[in-house]
């Protein structure tokens, strides 16, 4: 069955890639995305900055960049990375098995809500927040929360947010996946605004799509490309999204 | 808010230090039986802690799926098998596209993850026996997808404490919306190194057992548990009747004190089950036992419901199960509406040192073997509050 968004905005970071002009860009001649960089970290209130993961500040770029005030402290948020806060979680269990203290500021970030908490207090938001991790399918399902908080609230637009940064090397070569660092937001509602695109999901019916960049800029590849639909296909799901 | 259609929890399978399945667990929840807590001294550095460990042996995940192999996924297993007949008949009816997963946790495979890290330390090796699928939170919900062969959505939702409350609304929205016939949904968090020492590190454990409410309050007991449901479309039964979030915008690990996030949530899930305030029966608290928590989240239950509401914390008997929490209360809150006595529910006891703190307000603490009378349909609440100032109130009810 196929469930209809509209896309009020979107915008996306990669280390090289910090515009909407550069994305257009890229979209038309797509290679792998940059390996390591954060944006700065100046649009957050200074207090926060500290505590800004190379994650959080580009999933807060792409937040801020897609989506701004008075809209932006009355979104419903949802926030979908495969690994979150992961490598800083690593860390720490690193130091508890060589006995060093462990820091409880530090602990308190390697929630998988991290960024939609801090998104949160700089934002000043209070709306309802999911985060959430779905191995290798994780854009997809990402929609499909967003489209579940548009039940649940249709007069409320949701702003997504997709990202990952590299996993630590003590786990990367357990994973296989492009490398690189990179945050996509979308602003998403019900309602008569915005451009129309459909989503839908259902079992594989070929080998999961193997791209040399994350699913999520194949999204945004795709909806600046103007072709009529896209199939993603994951370890377990198909996504399919048409425009109109 | 949402249009109303049934959003049946048709079946349960539960397992906490409190025991296996829902009868056992009745029956000491109902006893308040203090007795299920032990000491541990493997999981904090130079710290004993008594915490709400699972007792029994846990069923071993199948070799076939070894990747998933660890001590999250195994307490799921203990949940699942209790459900099994009423889970592969869903799956029979509506097909293994129709059926979703939703599952919360906070931990996901972090425990066997140390092992594995500590490994690499010390001989720069990835251990053998370890795959990314048990740690990433993602394999939590991918475990019980493979292990059910479900073609469905299929996603792990972890926003800390509020994970377990969280999925059971989302899973209400996977109905709703039509992709699903049924879902998995529910949460599992399994006891841990980093979760024991970053909580004893914020100084938030308790030395002795989690006393809520209490003047003498002094941190959360830790747990582990699962709680995952059959959720469908049908009617009758225990419904998921409402579902209220919040987020705080106020701090990382310490909510607003005047638990205006909280009352939010409340607010919220009362407008989604569209009822009023005084309708609800029992209220399972949040109730942590940390000063912060308690204080805001009294001064948000009374500034809603006043003081003559029953609540109690469930935390002294089986710890805080952190992601689990939310889903595990919820199925406290099931089993109360499963097993009331004609027109009673029998509340699970707040159990605390009986030292009311005076300066918040005088909420009323369900007493041992007290009975709420019911006038109208039976309908009961649990609030769900994580770091990340992430707020979930759930209504359940039955007729």
């Amino acid at each position: 069955m196929s469930l209809p968004a509209r896309v009020l905005g979107w915008a996306a970071w990669a280390p090289g890639l910090e515009d909407a002009a550069a994305w257009r860009s890229w979209a038309e001649a797509p290679e792998p995305l940059g390996r390591e960089g954060v944006p700065d970290a100046r649009f957050l209130p200074a207090m926060l900055r500290r505590r800004c993961t190379p994650l959080t500040r580009i999933m807060l770029r792409a937040a801020y960049d897609a989506c701004e005030e008075p809209l932006r402290s009355e979104v419903r948020t949802v926030f979908a990375s495969r690994h979150g806060s992961i490598n800083e979680s690593i860390e720490l269990i690193e130091c508890v098995a060589r006995g060093l203290p462990l820091s409880p500021a530090k602990f308190s970030h390697t929630v998988h809500n991290a960024q939609a908490g801090l998104f949160s207090i700089a934002a000043g938001n209070r709306r309802a927040s999911s985060s959430l991790a779905a191995q290798q399918d994780t854009l997809g399902h990402g929609w499909l929360e967003a489209l579940a908080h548009l039940q649940r609230e249709p007069g409320r637009p949701v702003l997504l947010v997709v990202g990952d940064v590299p996993l630590a090397p003590t786990f990367a070569p357990l994973v296989k996946e492009p490398v690189c660092s990179y945050a996509v937001a979308w602003l998403l509602a019900a309602g008569a605004e915005g451009e129309r695109v459909s989503f839908a999901s259902g079992a594989p019916r070929g080998a999961r799509s193997d791209l040399a960049w994350p699913d999520a800029a194949e999204l945004l590849r795709w909806w600046l490309s103007g072709e009529p639909e896209l199939e993603i296909t994951g370890a377990r799901q198909r996504f399919e999204w048409t425009r109109g | 808010m949402s249009e109303q259609s049934p959003c049946s929890l048709a079946a349960l399978g539960v397992v906490s230090c409190l025991g296996s399945g829902p009868d056992e667990t009745w029956r000491r929840l109902a006893a308040a039986d203090g007795s299920r807590l032990s000491v541990r001294d493997d999981l904090a550095p130079g710290r004993s802690l008594l915490v709400g460990a699972v007792r029994e042996e846990l069923p071993a995940v199948p070799p076939a799926l070894f990747r998933y192999a660890c001590r999250n996924n195994a307490l799921s297993l203990a949940a699942l098998g209790q459900i099994e007949a009423p889970l592969r008949d869903a799956i029979a009816r509506h097909g293994p596209e129709r059926v979703g997963v939703v599952i919360g946790t906070s931990t996901s495979g972090v425990g066997d993850a140390e092992a594995a890290i500590a490994h690499h330390l010390r001989t720069q090796a990835l251990s053998p026996s370890f795959y990314y699928d048990q740690l990433e939170f993602g394999g939590a919900a991918g475990f019980v997808a493979e292990y059910l062969s479900l073609r469905g959505p299929c996603y792990t939702l972890s926003t800390a404490c509020s994970s377990g409350a969280r999925a059971l609304a989302s899973a209400r929205s996977l109905l709703a919306l039509g992709v699903c016939d049924a879902v998995v949904a529910g949460a599992t968090d399994s006891l841990c190194g980093l979760t024991a020492s970053g909580f004893a590190a914020l100084q938030a454990v308790a030395d002795g057992v989690t006393n809520p409410m209490s003047a003498n309050r002094a941190g959360i007991t830790l747990g582990e548990a699962s709680a995952l449901f059959l959720v469908t479309r049908d009617a009758g039964g225990v419904q998921l009747l409402g579902a209220g979030e919040s987020s705080e915008a106020h701090h990382m690990s310490a909510p607003d004190p005047e638990g205006r996030g909280a009352r939010d949530a409340m607010q919220a899930a009362l407008a989604d089950a569209g009822i009023a305030p005084e309708e609800i029966a029992y209220l399972n608290l949040h109730g942590t036992g940390t000063p912060l928590n308690d204080a805001m989240e009294s001064v948000a239950v009374a500034a809603l419901f006043g003081c003559e509401l029953p609540c109690s914390s469930t935390k002294p008997l089986v710890g805080h199960t952190l992601g689990a929490a939310g889903a595990l209360e919820a199925a406290f809150c099931w089993l109360v509406l499963q097993k009331r006595e004609d027109d009673e529910l029998v509340l699970p006891a707040h159990c605390f040192d009986g030292v009311r703190d005076e300066a918040l307000p005088p909420l009323h603490f369900a007493a041992r073997g007290e009975r709420a009378s019911l006038h109208g349909p039976a309908r009961v609440m649990t609030n769900s509050f994580g770091f990340g100032g992430n707020n979930c109130t759930l209504v359940l009810g039955a007729a």
